[in-house]
C-alpha cells in the first residue's frame, strides 16, 4: 500500500475536526475520505463506502441542476479543482441515501504543492432549503 | 552500516551539567555505509564534533538535510572538512517553491549571521534537491517524504543491503490524528519507518508536556512509541529531546517509554532514548540493529 502524499494526510485531519461537509479527492480524481458531516448530509459514513473511484462517485448523491437533471461528471466543482487546477464553485442539489434531498453551496479548490497537485478539497455548505428538494 | 549519534538535542542547544550523559548538541547522525560512503544526517551542532573526530579525512561526504530549521543547519559552518579545498561535499534537502536549496541556506551563512558566506567556503560544495523517486549514494537506496512538522521537512529511508534506517527526527504524527487507528498509508511518514532495522524519532515530548504543544511539530513520548509498534520498526530510537529535559529527567522517561513499549507488546530492547556518541551496527543480512555500544 502506497504512502499517501504528507498534504493529503494533513486534509485530512482538518477535514476530520470540521463540523462542515468536506470531501477530498486524490490527484486521481479517486474520492478518498469525507468527514462525519458529509456523511450525515449523505446518509453513509465514509468508513462505510470507503474508496471510490472517478466517475463513480458522483452518482452516488445525484447531483442535480434546478430541473432536477444530473450534472455531468466533469462539470462538478471538485472535478474541475482536480482536473485543471483552479477552484470551482457551484449550487445543486443532492440526494442522500434515505432519498430526502439537500440543496447545497459547493467550493472546491486543488491542492497544489511544489511537486504538482495532489488532489482537491470541496466544501458542502447546506443552504436554507435543505430538505426541501427532491 | 553504521550509525553514530553526534547530536540527539532538539530546538537548541543545551550544554551543562545537566545533560552530559545524553547530550546538549542539537540534530545530527553519522552514517557509514557498508562501501564506506559517507552521509552526514543534518548539520545541528553536533556535526562540529564529528567534524573535527575526522581528521584529514575524507575526500567526499553527504549531508542529508531534513529541513532547515536552525537546529538542523547551525553546525554547518563550524564543520571542519567544509573549510578543507580538498573535500567535496553534496548537501541534500527539501525543495521549496520559494527559493533553492542552496538561497535558503545562504540566508543563515551570510552577514549579519555568519561571518563566511557559502561562496567563501573552501570546500566544493554542491546543493540538490531531493527528489521525490529513490536515488542512490554508493550501495544504499535513498527515499524521502515530506512528514508532519512545522514547514518542509523531510523524512529519510536508507537502505543499504538489507539493513534500513529510518531517520524522522521533527515529527507530529498524531496532530489532528489517532495514530492507533488510521490505515497505514495514512500516518504521515509510514512508509519510511515501515519494518525499518532502526528508526530515530522525534520523542521531543513527555505525555504530560504534549497538550500545551500541540502542532509545534514534535511528538509525545506516547505517540512516537505508536508510531513505532505501528510501523514494526525492530529497533526505535527517540530523539531531539526538549532542551528543558536534563539527564535525570531522560533517564525517567526512558524509564517510561520501556514501560509503555512492553504495554504495546513491544520486545524487550526495542526502544531506547538517543545518547550522544551512541553506535548502532546494522547488518547486513541479521533482522535486528546491533548496539555496539
Amino acid at each position: 500500500m502506497s504512502q499517501r502524499p504528507l498534504e493529503l494526510i494533513l486534509a485530512r485531519n482538518l477535514m476530520s475536526a470540521l463540523s462542515t461537509p468536506a470531501f477530498l479527492v486524490d490527484e486521481g480524481g479517486v474520492l478518498v475520505f469525507y468527514n462525519e458531516a458529509a456523511g450525515m448530509l449523505l446518509g453513509k459514513r465514509f468508513e462505510e463506502l470507503g474508496t471510490v473511484g472517478p466517475d463513480e462517485w458522483g452518482s452516488l448523491f445525484g447531483p442535480f441542476d434546478g430541473d432536477g437533471e444530473p450534472i455531468p461528471y466533469d462539470e462538478l466543482p471538485l472535478v474541475v479543482a482536480v482536473r485543471n487546477g483552479r477552484p470551482a464553485h457551484a449550487t445543486f442539489a443532492i440526494r442522500s441515501t434515505d432519498g430526502a434531498g439537500h440543496t447545497v453551496e459547493v467550493s472546491a479548490f486543488p491542492i497544489l504543492t511544489a511537486h504538482g497537485s495532489q488532489g482537491a478539497i470541496a466544501i458542502f455548505w447546506p443552504t436554507a432549503s435543505n430538505g426541501a428538494d427532491g | 552500516m553504521k550509525v553514530k549519534l553526534w547530536g540527539t538535542r532538539g530546538s537548541i542547544p543545551s550544554p551543562g551539567p545537566e545533560t552530559i550523559r545524553y547530550g546538549g548538541n542539537t540534530s545530527c547522525v553519522w552514517v557509514t555505509l557498508s562501501d564506506g560512503s559517507l552521509l552526514a544526517l543534518d548539520a545541528g551542532t553536533g556535526i562540529r564534533s564529528l567534524g573535527l573526530s575526522l581528521g584529514a579525512e575524507p575526500a567526499r561526504l553527504h549531508i542529508l538535510l531534513t529541513h532547515l530549521h536552525l537546529d538542523h543547519i547551525q553546525g554547518l559552518v563550524f564543520f571542519a572538512p567544509a573549510f578543507r579545498p580538498q573535500t567535496e561535499i553534496v548537501i541534500w534537502g527539501p525543495a521549496s517553491p520559494e527559493a533553492s536549496l542552496r538561497d535558503r541556506i545562504a540566508r543563515y551563512i551570510s552577514a549579519p549571521l555568519s561571518p563566511v558566506e557559502v561562496r567563501e567556503l573552501p570546500c566544493d560544495v554542491s546543493f540538490r534537491h531531493c527528489p521525490q523517486t529513490e536515488w542512490e549514494i554508493g550501495p544504499a537506496r535513498i527515499r524521502v517524504a515530506s512528514v508532519a512538522h512545522r514547514g518542509p521537512t523531510l523524512g529519510y529511508r536508507i537502505e543499504d543491503g538489507e539493513s534500513s534506517l529510518a531517520y524522522i527526527p521533527d515529527h507530529e504524527p498524531a496532530l489532528g490524528a489517532d495514530i492507533d487507528a488510521l490505515d497505514e498509508d495514512w500516518i504521515s511518514g509510514f512508509a519510511l519507518a515501515r519494518d525499518a532495522s532502526l528508526l530515530i524519532h522525534d520523542g521531543q515530548y513527555a505525555d504530560r508536556e504534549y497538550p500545551d504543544h500541540i502542532g509545534w511539530g514534535h511528538s509525545s513520548l506516547s505517540h512516537a512509541l505508536s508510531f513505532a509498534r505501528r510501523t514494526d520498526a525492530r529497533r526505535t530510537v527517540l530523539f531531539h529531546h526538549d532542551p528543558l529535559h536534563s539527564d535525570g529527567r531522560l533517564d525517567e522517561l526512558g524509564s517510561e517509554a520501556r514501560g509503555h513499549w512492553a504495554a504495546l507488546g513491544g520486545e524487550d530492547g526495542g526502544v531506547e532514548l538517543g545518547a550522544e556518541r551512541s553506535e548502532y551496527e546494522l547488518p547486513a543480512r541479521t533482522p535486528s540493529a546491533a548496539p555496539s555500544a
